[in-house]
């Protein structure tokens, strides 16, 4: 073979895309991986094929150092339609493209997963997200493959770096809430009854003078509270700590007509990295005070990297599904 | 495990990853806004983060007139602005006392508009409680209470190692209302250049209203100095001559038997691998 083929796409028949479209599908039905993914994946863990890793040659580097060994570039994805709730399917949405880059990461006979990264894309496809998770498979030397690899959100060096700290990050975790103010004819468990938004429509007319709005701030507290208790019950399975959370939370207003008060809606979302780790463990490295004798952007001033963007940009507080 | 460089993985981390240890924690789970830096520098610290402390208030606005041309201070604004946060301070730090933090590192005070109605603000205090590793009693804010700081996990350690702990997030609001030129000074000023003093004096004035306010409360905190301190001009979708100005800052207090020879010079660096 000529080292650089002149058409490196060969075309594929239709029978064989037929059969990889059947393989994914029924893949993604049962929670497995289509056998091709399998193989290049366990061609990878035992060398018969090149590794590929998301690292720098620093993090290289480091794993080298540490006996972290890469594998392969692992991801899962999950498009989610959101039907009854599109708070409540995010964390549903997250969930399924945790199983999948685990499934591929246990092909793999990875340890964990790092660097792994959330995404999606920004589309309109009606009421629906994608909800992407793209990561390096590692394995440590000496170590049997984990039959449940963990998914770490930091890059190989920081993994390397917790690692020795004595902290394990171990995956992500997402709380999600909403709930309806005042809404007519809703038959949920919402926030009080009959009542309800009555005072918030007091307290915001036109003649009212400087007061904190009691009614719509403990409905709000209260939705916060959930998500963030949703978020340590879903931590709590993995590890005993999460870090670096993101949050998004939103309060639309919802006119009613008919002389009603109008009804609100709150929903929230907190995502955050898992990590397991003793209490008061010790940090072994010293810390010392440097003064950076170079003028202008140098390594130690750069701000660091964004780990993900999916919940950064604050979206308009314009209505939408719940 | 140790390898040739004697860097080495702790054995509880090398068995987690194996999936040999029990995933479970009965025993409570911390959670936090914390970055891995910061959280490695608060432990350094001698801390421990137990959970993320968040207070909010959504607060209605009142009205207040301001007639056309004078320099005045709206303090319906004022207040509203300052209670507001208060109250979102407050019940930030209730969190942190339910959970038995010994103070919260970290907090942002963010104010939100929403969409729907320009009198009502959400404000946001959010911060992550921590505790004293080894239950050390000192380091409780005012009265026993939780102490509140707005530095981040990196200056939280850097306050320790210069010999000072955080006593609480001071702050101080003025709403101003800057008053316009007649016509008359208008005609009379123009091509010429001179300075704009009722322009320049409601700045002043405003400003040192609420750095003021600022002061006066890290005094009664019992302060010695007050760090990070910062002056936030806005304006809150009101009227292009109603400005507000919010100083604030963290009151500190400096830690005994510290002494300045503690501290450690810092090493001059250059980088190389820009």
């Amino acid at each position: 073979m000529a080292l650089f083929p002149r058409n490196p796409v060969t075309p594929r028949s239709t029978e064989e895309h037929e059969r990889r479209a059947r393989e994914w599908e029924a893949a993604l039905q049962h929670q497995t991986l289509p056998g091709f993914v399998a193989e290049r994946l366990q061609q990878a863990a035992i060398g018969k094929q090149p590794w590929v890793a998301t690292m720098t040659p620093a993090e290289l580097l480091l794993a080298k150092s540490h006996g972290v060994r890469p594998i392969a570039t692992v991801s899962g994805t999950c498009w989610f339609h959101y039907g009854w709730s599109w708070t409540e399917g995010h964390e549903e949405g997250w969930h399924h493209a945790l199983n999948r880059i685990r499934c591929e990461a246990r092909a793999a006979g990875a340890n964990a997963v790092v660097d792994v990264r959330m995404r999606t894309l920004r589309h309109s496809f009606g009421p629906s997200m994608d909800f992407t998770l793209i990561g390096t498979a590692i394995r440590i030397e000496r170590l049997p493959p984990s039959p449940e690899p963990i998914v770490a959100t930091v890059p190989a060096l920081e993994f390397v770096r917790l690692l020795e700290m004595g902290i394990v990050p171990v995956g992500i975790a997402v709380g999600a809430r909403y709930d309806w103010l005042g809404l007519n004819n809703f038959n949920g468990g919402g926030w009080g009854n009959g009542w309800q938004g009555r005072q918030t429509q007091w307290q915001t007319s036109v003649f009212a003078g400087n007061q904190p709005l009691t009614e719509l701030g403990g409905f709000w507290e209260g939705i916060r509270r959930d998500a963030h208790a949703a978020l340590r019950a879903n931590a709590r399975q993995m590890g005993n700590g999460v870090l670096a959370h993101t949050h998004f939370g939103q309060i639309l207003k919802r006119e009613q007509g008919d002389k009603q008060p109008p009804a609100y809606l709150g929903r929230h979302i907190v995502v955050g990295t898992v990590v397991d780790t003793p209490r008061g463990a010790d940090v072994p490295h010293d810390i010392d005070p440097v003064i950076d004798m170079r003028d202008g952007a140098t390594p130690l001033k750069r701000t660091g990297e964004v780990r993900h963007a999916v919940y950064d940009t604050d979206t308009s507080e314009e209505e939408g599904s719940i | 495990m140790t390898d040739a460089h004697g860097q080495s993985i702790p054995e509880h981390a090398l068995q987690r990853l194996a999936g040999l240890r029990s995933q479970g924690h009965p025993d409570g789970i911390f959670t936090s806004d914390f970055s891995v830096n910061e959280f490695l520098l608060v432990r350094k610290a001698g801390f421990e983060p137990v959970g993320l402390c968040v207070g909010s208030c959504i607060y209605h606005l009142g009205f207040q007139f301001a007639s056309w041309g004078s320099n005045m201070e709206l303090d319906v604004l004022s207040t509203a602005m300052y209670e507001a946060r208060a109250l979102a301070m407050e019940r930030m730090r209730e969190e942190a006392q339910q959970m038995g933090a010994d103070g919260i590192v970290g907090v942002r005070l963010t104010v939100k508009r929403l969409e729907w109605d320009d009198k009502i603000l959400e404000f946001v205090a959010i911060g992550t409680g921590v505790v004293h590793a080894k239950g050390h009693p000192g380091f409780k804010g005012p009265n026993g209470q939780p102490f509140t700081s707005a530095l981040t996990g990196q200056d939280f350690w850097t306050l320790l190692a210069a010999g000072y702990r955080p006593l609480e997030m001071v702050m101080g609001s003025c709403v101003y209302h800057v008053a316009r030129r007649g016509p008359l000074a208008a005609i009379s000023s123009i091509g010429q250049n001179v300075e704009l003093t009722n322009f320049s004096l409601a700045l002043y004035e405003a400003r040192e209203i609420a750095m003021e306010r600022m002061q006066t409360e890290a005094s009664q905190a019992g302060a010695e100095g007050v760090v990070g301190a910062d002056l936030h001009e806005g304006s809150h979708n009101w009227s292009p001559h109603v400005i507000e100005f919010f100083a604030i800052g963290t009151a500190v207090l400096p830690i005994p038997g510290h002494e300045a020879d503690d501290i450690p010079d810092p090493k001059l660096v250059l980088s190389v691998n820009s």
